[in-house]
């Protein structure tokens, strides 16, 4: 049924090229029984419906399921004795981070920040990396996309360490991989280009909607007292949570010195891409969705557990020049929680959790 | 094959549309004739100054010293009066948000259907009225981040001026003056009520008139220090640093605002 729909497609553009443009040899290739199967991203209520998708590289129920084998292949840096995979560090039960804090890469290389986890990434324009350095803005045309990122992860010596050629020749020559190039990009012939895009299509679906706040939202489960009162303290100005982990994303994607520290030595913070003096010690807010699974927290992993990081934004704030405007109380060391209003807001934390998108089947290992 | 066949339907109709070249559809909207356009641009100031952001060096009539990092705010139902008491709302967008750090935001084409005539004034919302402020009717950034919190009222910040202030020497604050639905609370702190704090702002000198397929830009100024001023002499020590829960304060914020916004020009 679906193969004759497609020649039929084809039938119809023939057609449709042969009565309009006369004087135009007929084309000999036009739409072919095996093109891809495009995939529309299903945008869960209340989500952006702005898409971080760029337009050269559509996503496709092929190229999504190449995108997954080629993540979870440790034959993907053509280096036999490593074995390493994006997978490695990035693990679906822990919502693709690692859970431990740093990443080793394939020489053993610590990465400079802790890991981040891959979570409602295509919802996500402002820029990815702690610092948000890739992003469409990013005079470097290397670094503004999902794709790209996938390049420097590839090649970065503290994550997988190797290089496009080695990279596309190991997947060439593994014999179940040319004939899905050929169905996601029309050609079995493998290049970087098409593995970073197939890879880049896969995180693009990794979509978090489902935790037992989305629930109470959607009125299928109720909160506790506990959890209720969590919600409030994170949504007034009691806590303050929201103004930087609002909306539905759980984060603003946006860049804010959240008063950690007070002197600001960091190549690779905010400052360092945007220059404005005001961003020194400033990092992305990032999503408190499964946030229970990504500890140690913060960029350097310096607190273990979401007690520390309640206690810093209860007690332990330090002041600085750049602390941004939206940290309220510096001067009084932060929000000065009580210990039930810290249990309720850890309580409202793992509201958060969506065990779903951990075990979701098409987000898992394939082999 | 239900399916396919509507399919077929579909292509061969697409065939025929974009082959047959003597019969142009036709315009789905015809436009009027007799209309002009406008483009609101918004600046920024501190007393007839351009405002010079992160940098403390402005202060209040209270006397508190104070800088500005960050101004974002929603304007919207702007009406333009005649003379003979009818007006024109300007209807293709009813809310428009503004951000000092976001250029695009500073220029707001409201279109090519501006009745021509000669107009006595122009008014607008600050915020937006609690009838039309609905929790997620925004999923996008930049609005997006504006999202008021659902206990508190919902909606969107009508404004959020962030900013740091002098609270002694050697003890630099923060300050958050944010704008949005006020709460009633009762003696327990539990919240009983909502208050609709969006306010009428009437721009003085705004009279203009506009003739057929002219772009009329007129430029609406927010001066900052009018939000302290007057009539409410504002001093963060005691209207408070944050104050989306205080609605005295809000109450106080929105009588300030009231004559915050003048016309830079009209070309
Ligand atoms: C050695 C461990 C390691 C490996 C292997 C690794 N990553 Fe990462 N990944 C990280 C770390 C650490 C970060 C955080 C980088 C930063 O911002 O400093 C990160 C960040 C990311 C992000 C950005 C997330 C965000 O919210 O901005 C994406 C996407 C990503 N990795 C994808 C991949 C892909 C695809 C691969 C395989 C090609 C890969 N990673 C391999 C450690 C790793
Ligand atoms: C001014 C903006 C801002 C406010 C307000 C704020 N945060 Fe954060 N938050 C951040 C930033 C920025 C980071 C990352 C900082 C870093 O890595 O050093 C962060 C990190 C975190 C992390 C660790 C995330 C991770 O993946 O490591 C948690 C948990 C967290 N915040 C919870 C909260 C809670 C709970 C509140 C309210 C009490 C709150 N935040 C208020 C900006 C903010």
């Amino acid at each position: 049924m679906k193969l004759f729909k497609y020649s039929f497609l084809s039938l119809v553009l023939c057609l449709a090229i042969v009565s309009c443009k006369k004087d135009e040899p007929i084309p000999t290739t036009t739409v072919t029984n095996d093109g891809p199967t495009p995939y529309v991203i299903q945008i869960p209520k209340f989500f952006p419906t702005i898409l971080n998708i760029p337009a050269d590289n559509p996503m496709t129920v092929e190229g999504i399921e190449l995108g997954r084998y080629l993540f979870y292949d440790g034959r993907l840096t053509g280096k036999v004795d490593t074995l390493m995979s994006c997978a490695t560090c990035h693990h679906i039960d822990k919502s693709f981070e690692n859970g431990i804090g740093y990443g080793y890469g394939v020489t053993g290389i610590q990465t400079p920040h802790v890991m981040l986890p891959m979570i409602n990434l295509v919802f996500n324009s402002s820029g990815y990396f702690w610092n948000g350095k890739i992003s469409a803005s990013n005079p470097n045309e290397h670094n503004r996309t999902l794709e790209d990122v996938v390049y420097l992860g590839l090649t970065a010596p503290h994550e997988l360490h190797s290089d496009s050629v080695s990279c596309k020749n190991a997947i060439q020559n593994i014999p179940m991989y040319p004939p899905m190039f050929k169905k996601a990009f029309g050609s079995d012939v493998v290049t970087f280009k098409n593995i970073a895009k197939a890879i880049a299509q896969f995180v693009r679906t990794l979509i978090s909607a489902d935790s037992k706040f989305d629930r109470y939202l959607r009125g299928e489960a109720q909160l506790n007292a506990s959890e209720l009162k969590g919600y409030m303290i994170f949504n007034t100005e009691k806590g303050d949570c929201f103004h930087c982990h609002g909306t539905v994303l759980f984060t603003t994607n946006q860049f804010y010195n959240n008063a950690t520290d007070s002197v600001f030595n960091d190549p690779r913070d905010r400052f360092a891409i945007t220059g404005d003096p005001k961003d020194h010690g400033a990092y992305k807010a990032t999503t408190l969705r499964n946030i229970e699974l990504t500890g140690p927290y913060m960029r350097d992993g310096r607190f273990a557990t979401l007690d520390q990081v309640i206690n810093h934004y209860s007690e332990g704030l330090v002041w600085s020049p750049y602390v941004h405007p939206l940290m309220k109380k510096i001067n009084d060391g932060g929000i000065q929680l009580t210990p039930t209003e810290k249990a309720d807001l850890k309580a409202f934390l793992h509201t958060l959790m969506d065990s779903t998108f951990i075990t979701n089947p098409a987000f898992k290992n394939p082999f | 094959m239900k399916n396919l066949s509507i399919i077929s339907l579909f292509f061969i109709g697409l065939l025929f549309a974009s082959c047959d070249k003597e019969t142009p559809l036709p315009d789905p909207q015809p436009q009027p004739s007799n209309t002009g356009s406008i483009v609101f641009k918004f600046a920024h100031n501190v007393n007839g100054l351009a405002l010079v952001k992160d940098s403390m060096m402005y202060t209040n009539t209270a006397g508190n010293k104070y800088e500005i990092n960050e101004i974002k705010y929603f304007i919207s139902d702007v009406i333009l009066h005649n003379a003979n008491g009818t007006y024109y709302s300007i209807s293709n967008t009813d809310k428009h948000y503004v951000d000092n750090d976001i250029a695009s935001t500073l220029t707001w084409n409201v279109g090519d259907n501006i009745p021509e005539g000669s107009y006595d004034s122009i008014t607008f919302t600050f915020g937006i009225t609690m009838a039309k402020n609905i929790s997620n009717m925004f999923v996008n950034a930049p609005e997006i981040y504006m999202a008021w919190p659902e206990p508190l009222g919902g909606g969107y910040h009508y404004l959020m001026m962030n900013g740091k202030w002098e609270k002694a020497v050697d003890t630099i604050n923060n300050f958050n003056f944010h704008i949005g639905i006020g709460q009633t609370y009762d003696g327990l702190g539990n919240i009983i009520g909502f208050v609709d704090n969006a306010f009428k702002v009437k721009l003085p000198a705004s009279a203009f008139s506009i003739s057929t397929s002219q772009t009329r830009v007129i430029q609406i100024v927010m001066n900052i220090e009018s939000w302290f001023n007057s009539p409410i002499v504002w001093d963060f020590n005691i209207q408070g640093e944050n104050i989306m829960q205080s609605q005295s304060a809000m109450s106080d914020a929105c009588k300030n605002g009231a004559d915050a916004f003048s016309i830079g020009y009209i070309n």
